[in-house]
């Protein structure tokens, strides 16, 4: 790290006008691509060939990246080196990894809190039929996700609770898990706490709660039509042959609906424009008193049973500490043989983000050695000069761009952040507001990252699938892509967008708000 | 914030914007030609006069002076900058 004021200045200033750059490499202004470049070669042979979803996979690729990438730096290193402490701490990163830790916290009361098995109660009660399930899943999962904001922790419970359940009723197996990708691609992509709709906002300048209340108008639109399609496919399509004989169990809880207001409450206060910190700090607080209280009303014996299945938090002592026995009488502590550490949903839930936070600020680190090596100017200036020559062809090109990155990457988050420069530069080269901007960059980022075999929302699903029991047919993930509903009309819809001018906003019309604001 | 906000920019907006001498904008400058810098908004452009050396990629405001409706090519004075780009 530098100590002096010369190397702080060093690390701060851009790129010199004229063509000078501040990173000289052997092979010319492209090869500063290298790191990035290796990065996405190494994600697709992770993630695309052998099918591994691990982000921490991610960070050890990058990180090799950015070594392999020092060695095609002329002259001194320091300067390499320097970029990337410099890329790692722009407020860019910073404000995406603020937003993940509170927005996983929340996420995890409401997964450990009984939201889905309330929705499973609301679905059992409905009487929904075999032909009908998918339509209804759809909107349920769709629901779901948005409260907690991560589809493939949306996928998960679904394929977990309701595919079963929707096979023995008869439903068409392939057609329910493509609406329950389709539920998580609509709650990843408008949910203020998912991952995506975050970094589409901080990169792109703009406000969650702007950005949020700005995509309703494409999302519900291809809803609708989604929706539409699985009741049209639901009578069309064959049903399960599990169905005969078998005896559908839909084991619900009707409370975990409260969690609805958990959800409201972040979303209203977010699109009211109230700071996105501040907004789910209320989540988490309405969550946990509903967590939190019913189980301690089940203590009491006033109602049958609480909705945590985890707490929310609990220190394990070691029981050979005897000032920790003296304390074990508190609710979140418990003294054991073995296993210390912290665990429950608000450590769960910020801790699960660790992977993703590191692989950001490595990403961003290499897309600065990208930007001060002069590749990023050069990608920019041929995308400029020959393929994105007016409006349509430049919001035509963000979305096939976007889209693009993210089938081949399997962690749709990571292809997002790699994208993002150019989506901002591009657009900005138009004045195409950031709100525009922001919905360009998640909806594809939200739709393609739950359609291939590869993508990482069907390989959670899959491996959820495999561990259902023989009993209930499991769906091979490359069966699944034409029935992605959602995932295919949202792309559909920006690329209408795109050529028609729908939606489209300029800086000039309207400024989105400060990202101090995010 | 309001109903507005879901409903800002449902329609179909055009490629090529207009705007009234007078009006008072916020824009990025986008390029330089013939040594004059341009704010490209969509596919119509602002030339603006006395816009600073290193302003391409930063927000400015912007005051219009006059703005040709048939090339969508107008003038405009360059008042402050007020934010840069992205990244």
């Amino acid at each position: 790290m530098a100590t002096e004021d010369s190397d702080v200045a060093d690390e701060l200033h851009e790129p010199g006008e004229g063509g000078g750059h501040d990173i000289e490499f052997y092979g010319g202004r492209i090869a500063s691509a290298i790191p990035l470049a290796l990065f996405v070669a190494w994600a697709i042979f992770q993630s695309g060939v052998l099918q591994v979803s691990d982000t921490t996979g991610l960070v050890i690729g990058m990180l090799a990246a950015l070594v392999v990438g020092m060695f095609f730096t002329k002259g001194s290193w320091a300067s390499y080196a320097n970029t990337i402490f410099e890329g790692m701490t722009q407020r860019v990163a910073a404000t995406a990894i603020v937003a993940w830790l509170w927005a996983g916290m929340f996420a995890q009361l409401l997964q450990d809190g009984g939201f889905v098995q309330g929705l499973v109660w609301a679905a059992d009660v409905a009487s929904v039929s075999g032909p009908l399930f998918p339509a209804v899943t759809f909107l349920l999962a769709a629901l779901f996700t948005t409260g907690i904001g991560t589809g493939y922790g949306g996928t998960i419970a679904f394929t977990g609770l309701f595919y079963p359940a929707g096979v023995l009723l008869g439903a068409n197996p392939v057609l329910l898990f493509g609406a329950i990708l389709s539920g998580a691609v609509f709650g990843d992509n408008l949910a203020p706490v998912s991952d995506t709709t975050i970094v589409s906002a901080v990169t792109q300048n703009a406000d969650i709660g702007g950005v949020v209340a700005s995509r309703f108008k494409y999302a519900i639109l291809a809803a609708v039509l989604a929706f539409a399609g699985y009741v049209v496919a639901g009578q069309v399509m064959p049903g399960s042959d599990v169905a005969a004989g078998a005896t559908a169990s839909l084991d619900g809880q009707p409370l975990g609906l409260v969690h609805v207001l958990s959800m409201l409450t972040v979303i209203g206060l977010a699109v009211a424009g109230r700071h996105i910190i501040e907004a789910i700090s209320w989540g988490i607080i309405v969550a946990l008193v509903f967590n939190v209280g019913s189980t301690l009303l089940a203590t009491w014996g006033v109602i049958e049973s609480g909705l945590q299945t985890a707490p929310a938090l609990l220190f394990r002592a070691p029981a050979s500490s005897g000032l920790a026995q003296s304390l074990d009488w508190l609710p979140f502590v418990v003294t054991v043989e073995e296993g210390t550490g912290v665990a429950g949903s608000l450590y769960g839930g910020a801790s699960g983000f660790f992977p993703l936070i590191v692989l950001t600020l490595l990403i961003v680190a290499g897309a600065r050695i990208m930007i001060q090596g002069g590749g990023f100017e050069a990608i920019q200036a041929f995308l400029l000069n020959r393929v994105a020559t007016n409006v349509r062809r430049a919001e035509t090109t963000m979305v096939l761009g976007t889209a693009t990155v993210n089938a081949m990457i399997t962690i749709n988050t990571a292809a997002e952040i790699a994208i993002a420069p150019y989506i901002a530069r591009i657009g900005e080269r138009f004045n195409i507001n950031g709100y525009r901007r922001a919905n360009i960059l998640d909806a594809n980022t939200s739709a393609l990252g739950y359609i291939f075999p590869w993508a990482g929302g069907v390989l959670v699903g899959y491996e959820t699938m495999r561990g259902l029991g023989e009993n209930i047919p499991v769906v091979n993930p490359i069966d699944v892509w034409p029935f992605v509903f959602h995932g295919w009309l949202l792309f559909f819809v920006f690329l209408a967008a795109a050529v028609t001018g729908y939606g489209l906003e300029y800086v000039s019309d309207r400024e989105s708000e400060e990202v101090s604001r995010a | 914030m309001t109903l507005g906000s879901f409903l800002a920019g449902v329609g179909f907006r055009t490629n090529t914007p207009s705007f009234e001498a007078g009006d008072e904008i916020t824009a990025f400058v986008t390029g330089v030609e013939d040594g004059t810098a341009v704010a490209r908004v969509g596919d119509s452009k602002l030339r603006i006069s006395n816009a600073p050396a290193d302003a391409v990629d930063t927000l400015v405001r912007l005051r219009v002076e006059g703005f040709n409706e048939d090339t969508h090519v107008g003038q405009a004075e360059y008042l402050e900058t007020v934010g840069e780009s992205s990244f």
